[in-house]
């Protein structure tokens, strides 16, 4: 059934962002501490324009990992030492693992404001409950390699991003069951009023939905309303 | 550590769960007696030697009636207590709150309240009632006896807007008309209701529908009172108002006025009367029991039969085995429907009387099977 789908726009973040860094696909410069192996043709590339914070000790490794995202065009904010409340306005957030970090991030999991790719030192025990805990959507393990940079924060992107597309899919789905039934009751009334077959009477509604710019919803309730007043 | 499914453990240790139910605030006096019941069956559970041995322990915050803060708390539970489970909530906005929390974590919340429906969690166990367990009885009732003018007067948020939409349809699609529809604030105060009571008495409906929650319940029920309103002619109707409510408004003012609602402290079988016999040892004979109450002791028991089984507080263990799990509550027996993981759970219609109780006037014949879609209503919600 595809009542009430059509007469929505497309509003949301759902169709705008996803997918950036496919459409930015094409040969990139090469790149030194890269291996003979992987210097020759590389697919795609990061996603422009990012900001993204680095939280992390400013050790070799962590020079490194700036360096490595500075070279992929993105715009890097270095913050350390970790702030109480990781700062919300970054579109990916590289992180150091610590056992209080969970407290550390402002949003509920769940419903992260960022990609967030954790980094571990390696320099304590591994805690799988922790990592778990902090629900991100990457980790980087040091040393890390240029590869691995920029596989891990293209796929946290895609993860975070997937995860949204699927979380607003899921509210669509939700809002057009709750409103199905004003629409079933429109069109049973137009069927009534106006003599139409259900096809036309659901055709007249998206019709009108699409010439007002609203919702099929909101012209099935107005149609409701307004027979309510005149009866 | 980590997500790994262990299905006998072997130690003392108490299962410690999660409970998120305000304290303060102006949910606090129906979410206080969710708290009770939760807390009364977890003590039986222990005092019959818990399970397997150990103790239900539970970890205890008070969101304050802030939405928002059942979410953090909820995180607060996963991430610093290592709680999986959790029972709590009241308001679908509170419940909405923890939702993404329970979801990305793989945690089990148990929400013991009648809300909106339309609504489907893996990690969701929902005990209280949906639209087709109480507005539909309670339309049918209204409009055979009192007529088919609805006013519709709500608290301003989800579940309102949400469970007047499905009545809106119900009185429609079966002649009646809705003649106003208004909603205020969650915390609105006594000043705000006077005038609108006033509106409505212009409007001269037949039913006043009402889903105001908490504090405010009070001030609409001695609005009404005040402005010298007849409860025979004019009832209020609603879905939220329970012995706890009445109560506070004082058993004068509730007199006459209707609630559809799972459970009602008058409900007469064994089961029941222990259960109220126990709670006024322990509360005091003057408080009353009510259905969010009762639903937050049964689905307790729910848990620690399927913690039997288990042994494991797993979600995905313990999920598997709530599925269809039946339970003989103080309501009747009840079961947790597979399909959508909300509880058959019993319609039942009260009119308050003047001890603050109901007198029941409407009752199932058993347990009606949970439908939050409202698939099995038809296309124009028509009340056979």
């Amino acid at each position: 059934m595809a009542t009430g789908r059509d007469g929505e726009e497309a509003t949301s973040f759902m169709a705008m962002s996803g997918y950036a860094y496919e459409r930015a696909g094409g040969p990139h410069p090469a790149e030194p501490r890269t291996t003979v192996s992987e210097r020759p043709v590389r697919q795609g590339a990061v996603e422009p324009e990012l900001n993204i914070a680095v939280m992390v000790e400013r050790d070799d490794h962590g020079e490194f990992l700036i360096r490595e995202l500075q070279r992929q065009r993105v715009t890097v904010r270095h913050i350390w030492p970790l702030p109480s409340q990781i700062p919300l306005q970054y579109d990916a957030i590289f992180c150091a693992l610590s056992a209080d970090l969970p407290q550390r991030i402002p949003w509920v999991p769940g419903e992260p404001s960022s990609a967030l790719i954790l980094v571990d030192d390696g320099k304590a025990p591994l805690n799988l409950k922790l990592i778990h805990n902090c629900a991100a959507h990457g980790l980087l393990h040091y040393p890390a390699s240029s590869r691995v940079i920029q596989s891990v924060l293209m796929l946290a992107r895609e993860h975070f991003q997937y995860e949204r597309r699927l979380r607003g899919r899921i509210e669509k789905l939700d809002e057009n069951l709750r409103t199905m039934r004003v629409v079933e009751r429109a069109k049973v009334l137009l069927m009534r009023l106006k003599n139409l077959t259900e096809d036309e009477a659901y055709n007249f509604l998206r019709k009108q939905a699409m010439e007002k710019r609203v919702t099929i919803a909101a012209v099935a309730t107005a149609v409701i309303d307004s027979h309510d007043l005149l009866s | 550590m980590g997500k790994v499914v262990r299905c006998a453990e072997r130690t003392s240790a108490p299962w410690r769960v999660g409970v998120l139910f305000s304290r303060t605030g102006f949910m606090s006096v129906i979410e206080e007696t969710q708290l009770r019941g939760t807390l009364i069956a977890i003590d039986e559970i222990n005092d019959r030697g818990g399970v397997h041995g150990r103790p239900i322990e539970p970890v205890i915050y008070d969101p304050g009636s802030d939405a928002r803060s059942y979410g953090q708390y909820a995180k607060r539970l996963m991430v610093e207590d290592g709680v999986s489970t959790i029972f709590g909530c009241y308001t679908s906005s509170s419940r909405k709150a923890v939702l993404p929390v329970v979801e990305r974590l793989d945690g089990l919340l148990w929400y013991p309240t009648l809300y909106e429906g339309f609504e489907f969690s893996p990690n969701v166990i929902y005990t209280g009632a949906t639209p087709n367990q109480n507005s539909v009885q309670l339309c049918r009732a209204l409009m055979q006896q009192f007529g088919t003018r609805f006013f519709f007067i709500g608290s301003d948020y989800i579940y309102p807007r949400e469970s007047n939409r499905v009545m809106r349809d119900l009185v429609r699609s079966n002649g009646g008309t809705v003649v106003g529809e208004q909603y205020l604030r969650l915390e609105a105060d006594r000043s705000e209701f006077v005038p609108l009571l006033r509106e409505i008495k212009r409007a001269q409906p037949d039913v006043i529908f009402s889903t105001v929650v908490g504090e405010s319940t009070t001030f609409l029920y001695q609005a009404y009172h005040d402005l010298g309103l007849n409860p025979k002619t004019v009832p209020i109707a609603s879905l939220t108002t329970t012995e706890a409510e009445i109560r506070e408004m004082g058993h004068d003012v509730g007199e006459g006025h209707y609630t559809a609602a799972a459970y009602f402290q008058c409900v007469e079988n064994e089961r029941n009367s222990d259960f109220v016999a126990r709670y006024h040892k322990r509360y005091g004979d003057d408080e009353p029991t009510n259905m969010c109450l009762e639903s937050s002791y049964f689905q307790v028991n729910v848990f620690a039969k399927s913690l039997e089984a288990t042994n494991s507080l797993d979600t995905r263990c313990l999920r598997s085995w709530v599925m269809g799990a039946e339970f003989d509550a103080p309501q009747g027996c009840v079961s947790i429907n597979p399909v959508w993981g909300h509880a058959d759970v019993w319609t039942r219609i009260g009119r308050a009387n003047r001890n603050g109780q109901f007198d029941i006037v409407f009752q199932s014949a058993a347990s009606v099977k949970s439908d939050p879609y409202l698939m099995g209503q038809g296309r124009a919600l028509e009340l056979c």
